[in-house]
């Protein structure tokens, strides 16, 4: 049994440790909002937060997760209330959208790191996510935005 | 419409427990959440919903409820096509539910993303389907308030019979509505009168994508659900000789792994029925994990399949292809692509005296242009649900055209189509990719067989080494100027593999008097398919850079130059068959002439690339502007020229430019797919490199032709210039001309994938 | 380490001046547990050739770039998404190291090799291999202010680092280093015992 906290909740699974703990949200926690895109750490799409750090769910044993704190797009806010989701909304970044919660996972991190981040940091910061869409440009902007949204509400 | 009611009955399963005190309920249902797109609809509605004409539900209480026709793949549609219906119903866009449609082409028309068709095909039937909703209601009211129709009028969703100050919602008037035969003549808006359609409006889905929910094909499960993969073969060309699955079964969740023929012998295909492979190697399990990791222990033998027959069925009659069999080379391929160039080929159009044009020519100008085979890489590798009963077959996913691929479906499972439900899901990109639905046969065959629910995934791999590939182009364009540098003959001879790229009767024919367009191919077991405009990204990057050179030979500005052309396309024009609008075709290269500040002193720090392009009835130009960042040339921002009528969701449209902007910045410099010994040699993000955002301009600037033209294409349409801009701007960064695709690692040999 | 011999090395590049760093250093030696009674600069810089070839094989310099970005595959491209080096080395931001370099390789083909302590060397300190001949590698190397603080002993020592023996367990599909570990260790035990000189080029 593996002990897990995703999303402030408690889960205990029956599973082998060595699977990706992206295929333990999607599978077995029914947690699709974090998606398959490479299976090699290339191209973003499965991106979570572990203790804080935008990791490739694709690439984690869920061993690693054990005890520790993981959050997923739907923790993030369910209901869109994060200022990165408000963002994203505001500016319609999204094309087909597959990509986009693992950017919008990846544009938490990094603000949550870096306040007021430059289109320098972002670019470093974003360049592991690939949008196959090209909506790279609104993605900066949308990031833009976010570090406002996340200023005014202190 | 019951979905949402029969859904409750299908509630996701869980393996996991709940720790008390944890809160954990997932109460939603997986498959109405792929049926709303706005706003969550109360189930208990689900009987209340009152039809107006095939597209349009709306409930006594007044929830006015839009059926999308047409699958979205990130184009927009399900917002877009929406907005039709709703300006001609006059309706309060914001209270709107949008819900994707079911498959039903009698009731929903062709329901096809392709082709940059989705609005051009839809836009009178949505306003027709629309305007008729809005008077049906509009009789209603009369009939019931008993005033003369002509009084009454509408504004967001109310109507109003001023005179005697009485109004009411639609969903008031639904029910008597429902009675009154639909129209075939309702009046339709003026085009100044529109709110709706021309503003920008929000991606109904924005709210889903953003908060995770589950919208896509790779999403979807159902209670007893089964993973599928299947092993292809290593390499094109090869066929399944043995396998050994002993240890394969051996492993932890695994049901059953067997062999499956897709197609059977003499199997009529249509058009979009392309398979690569026709032996499945199948492995079926309880979890994507556990088969993924299953698929590792297969031992199994593969042989060349040596030459096959493909038999394609249709309008044209039955038609036999032979496959060839051999495993290729990318350098093979090249050298067999050299011969072929300078052998005869096939005579496409041919103006005036071409041959006497060359040989009178003062200066004869000739370069060759190549293209390596492109690989779709959409974000959501392929994957569809199925299942397959003795009397029906239920399939959800991703899926460009299911009107293409059920009468495939209906043969191979001998079930008649009305016992086949395609669902569509929001898909994770197409680019035309998914317009093949092979991969509908692969789930249900193996639904049937493993007579359970089951999902079939591919791995990035298995989508990447696939094929259905944008195909591998060349083509060399000749000029003849005379004496005095004047264009007097023109040339283009294309070719490929397995198809030529050129569109005969494009710009610029129409223009030159000795005009002469040839092609040739080679036929190959690599197939290809549809990709955001095949022909025509290659010839943009092609003809483009080409009409560059000859601008600069003839001493004049590019964009003046082809603006000379295209006067002479219109005023005087060679030829009957030209197939663009020069005044449009210039309309866009004159507006990026002056959105961009095209020769503006302030410009000259930048190294600029112009090219316009025209396809899938669009025309879209861009200037491209590179620095010279750290000693490498980069995109620094991008103005962007396109007319394609009137725009129906602007914000929505612009994002699409910008896209393909990007998308085409990324292909010209790193998209190659290649080949050796029939295997790809890129088979994931590691080795095919797709463009990220550290190479993504800093500004994509997009400007729309303003004209009350009907809607055009935009999904493809923007993207084949990018090529020639991009090449063009290259030259004036580097000084070098670039001809081979990709240009990227040229620039930068120590390649950063 | 004497602020001395530092100076030392940086300002001479002469044979001689190294011979005299070796010379200089030799106190350090004496008092480590590691004592060789002969040095030899022809054995030395014999023995740095192995040093030399395993160092700048891609297993090696991969993560010892000229840039701010690690290097990739045994052609020794920059790594796709270009991740940067960070003040600690570990990565910056969502590009960390760790975000994919698990504590252990994983299996298959193409996957990111693994260990716990994945890191490129720090932003003050970049030890950098790429380009780098014999010589400047060599005077880098024993140099505590270009090798990361480390005497000779803990260079010695260095040898058996987890993260140097990860060349050697690259994961599936990575072309090992030129030489074994063992005959690595041997050679850089040897160049270090017979005075750590630096070739002439």
């Amino acid at each position: 049994m593996i002990s897990l906290t995703i999303n402030n909740k408690p889960y205990q699974l029956d599973i082998d440790p060595n699977t990706p703990l992206l295929w333990v949200l999607r599978d077995h926690l029914d947690l699709v909002g974090t998606k398959f895109g490479c299976g090699l750490a290339q191209c973003g799409a499965c991106t979570v937060h572990l203790n804080g750090e935008a990791i490739r769910s694709c690439v984690t044993k869920v061993s690693r997760a054990e005890g520790q704190k993981v959050v997923t797009i739907e923790g993030l806010s369910d209901t869109g209330e994060h200022p990165v989701q408000k963002a994203w909304l505001e500016l319609d970044v999204a094309q087909c959208g597959y990509c986009q919660t693992g950017q919008i996972m990846s544009a938490a991190v990094l603000l949550n790191q870096n306040k007021n981040p430059t289109d320098k940091d972002i670019d470093a910061a974003m360049s592991g996510n690939i949008c196959r869409c090209g909506t790279y440009l609104r993605i900066r902007e949308a990031i833009h935005l976010a570090a406002e949204i996340q200023q005014k509400n202190g | 419409m019951t979905q949402a009611k029969s859904s409750i009955n299908r509630r996701s399963f869980l393996k996991s427990s709940a720790l008390a005190g944890g809160g954990l309920m997932l109460s939603f249902t997986w498959l109405s959440s792929f049926k709303e797109a706005g706003k969550l609809t109360d189930p208990e509605l689900a009987d209340k919903w009152i039809e107006l004409t095939s597209y349009i539900k709306i409930t006594p209480d007044n929830q006015i409820k839009i059926l999308n026709p047409n699958p979205e793949f990130g184009q927009n549609v399900m917002t877009s096509l929406p907005m039709i219906i709703a300006e001609e119903l006059d309706a309060d866009w914001q209270t709107i539910i949008v819900e994707m449609g079911p498959h039903d082409n009698m009731k929903l028309g062709p329901q096809f993303t392709g082709g940059s068709n989705s609005v051009r095909m839809y836009w009178k039937p949505l306003r027709e389907a629309g305007a008729a909703a809005r008077q049906m209601l509009l009789s209603a009211a009369a009939q019931t308030w008993n005033v003369p129709m002509e009084e009454l009028s509408t504004k967001d969703g109310i109507i109003h019979h001023v005179k005697s100050g009485k109004s009411g919602n639609y969903g008031q008037f639904a029910t008597k509505a429902a009675t009154i035969p639909v129209p075939k003549d309702a009046k339709l808006k003026e085009i100044k009168n529109f709110n709706v359609v021309r503003n920008s409006k929000k991606n109904v889905e924005g709210q889903k994508i953003v908060t995770g929910k589950p919208l896509f094909g790779m999403d979807y499960k159902q209670e007893g659900m089964l993973i599928a993969m299947i092993e292809h073969p290593p390499a094109f060309g090869m066929k399944l000789k043995s396998f050994d699955a002993s240890e394969t079964l051996k492993m932890p969740g695994i049901t059953d792994v067997f062999k499956q023929e897709l197609y059977p012998e003499d199997f009529e295909q249509g058009g979009f029925d392309t398979r690569t492979f026709n032996d499945l190697l199948v492995v079926v399990g309880k979890s994507t994990w556990e088969v993924m990791n299953a698929r590792k222990k297969l031992k199994v033998t593969w042989e060349p399949r040596g030459d096959a027959k493909d038999v394609f069925g249709g309008r044209g009659g039955k038609r036999e292809v032979i496959v060839p069999g051999a495993l290729e080379s990318t350098d093979a391929q090249r050298k067999k692509m050299q011969e072929l160039a300078s052998q005869p080929a096939q005579e496409l159009r041919k103006d005036g005296d071409p041959e006497a044009a060359f040989k009178n020519a003062a200066q004869i100008i000739e370069r060759t242009y190549n293209a390596p085979f492109l690989a779709h890489n959409c974000m959501e590798p392929m994957n569809f649900f199925a299942h397959v009963t003795e009397d029906k077959a239920v399939l959800a996913g991703p899926l460009q055209a299911p009107g293409w691929t059920e009468p495939m479906l209906s043969k191979l499972l001998g079930l008649p189509p009305e016992k086949i439900e395609i669902q569509m899901t929001r898909m994770g990109g197409g680019f035309g990719r998914r317009a093949y639905g092979h991969y509908l046969g692969e789930a249900a065959l193996i639904s049937k067989k493993t007579k359970a629910p089951i999902k079939l995934i591919y791995s990035r791999e298995d989508d990447m080494t696939y094929g259905i590939y944008r195909p591998m182009y060349t083509a060399t364009y000749r000029a003849a100027l005379d004496a005095n540098k004047n264009l007097i003959g023109f040339h283009v001879k294309g070719g490929g593999i397995p198809e030529h790229p050129v569109h005969a009767n494009r710009f610029p024919a129409g223009a030159i008097d000795n005009y002469l367009a040839e092609g040739w191919s080679i036929p190959s077991n690599i197939t290809i398919g549809a990709f955001r405009a095949p022909r025509s990204n290659f010839n943009a990057a092609a003809e483009q850079s080409f009409l560059d050179e000859l601008a600069e030979a003839m001493g004049k500005d590019p964009i003046d130059f082809r603006l000379e052309l295209l006067k002479r396309a219109k005023e005087n024009p060679v030829g009957k068959n030209n197939d663009y609008n020069p005044d449009r075709y210039a309309s866009v290269l004159q507006l990026v002439k002056e959105k961009s500040g095209w020769n503006g002193a302030e410009n000259k720090k930048y190294s600029r690339g112009v090219a316009a392009y025209f396809c899938h009835n669009s025309y879209a130009a861009h200037v491209i502007d590179f620095i010279i960042k750290d000693g490498k040339p980069v995109v620094e921002q991008v103005f962007s020229a396109v007319d394609c009528g009137i725009v129906v969701n602007l914000d929505a449209a612009t994002n699409m430019v910008q896209g393909a902007v990007v998308d085409g910045i990324g292909n010209a410099l790193y998209g190659a797919l290649t080949h050796k010994e029939g295997a790809a040699e890129q088979n994931n993000f590691h080795r095919y490199k797709i463009i990220r955002m550290n190479e993504a301009p800093q500004k994509i600037e997009v400007h729309f032709v303003q004209n009350d033209l009907d809607p055009t294409g935009l999904g493809e349409p923007p993207f084949p210039p990018v090529f020639g801009a991009l090449a063009n701007a290259l030259y004036k960064a580097t000084g070098k001309r670039y001809y081979d695709q990709p240009y990227g690692p040229q620039l930068n040999p120590r390649r950063a994938f | 380490m004497p602020k001395k011999s530092m100076t030392l090395i940086t300002g001479f590049v002469s044979l001689v001046a190294l011979m005299s760093f070796a010379l200089k250093n030799e106190a350090d030696f004496t008092k480590g547990t590691i004592h060789s009674a002969k040095k030899d600069s022809i054995e030395s810089v014999k023995a740095f050739k192995d040093v030399y070839k395993v160092l700048m094989s891609p297993r090696c310099m991969n993560c010892h770039p000229a840039g701010d970005t690690p290097l990739q595959g045994d052609d020794s491209h920059p790594h796709s998404m270009l991740p940067q080096r960070g003040k600690d080395g570990k990565g910056i931001y969502t590009m960390k190291c760790a975000n994919c370099h698990q504590a252990t390789n994983l299996a298959g083909l193409n996957m990111p090799p693994g260990h716990p302590d994945w890191h490129l060397p720090p932003a003050d300190m970049k030890m950098v291999f790429e380009g780098k001949t014999p010589q400047e590698l060599a005077k880098q190397l024993v140099n505590p202010n270009t090798n990361g603080n480390k005497t000779l002993k803990q260079l010695l020592e260095h040898a058996d680092d987890g993260l140097v023996k990860a060349g050697w367990n690259p994961g599936e599909g990575r072309t090992l280093p030129p030489i074994s570990h063992a005959a690595f260790k041997k050679a850089w035990i040897t160049w270090i015992e017979n005075g750590a000189f630096a070739p002439s080029k």
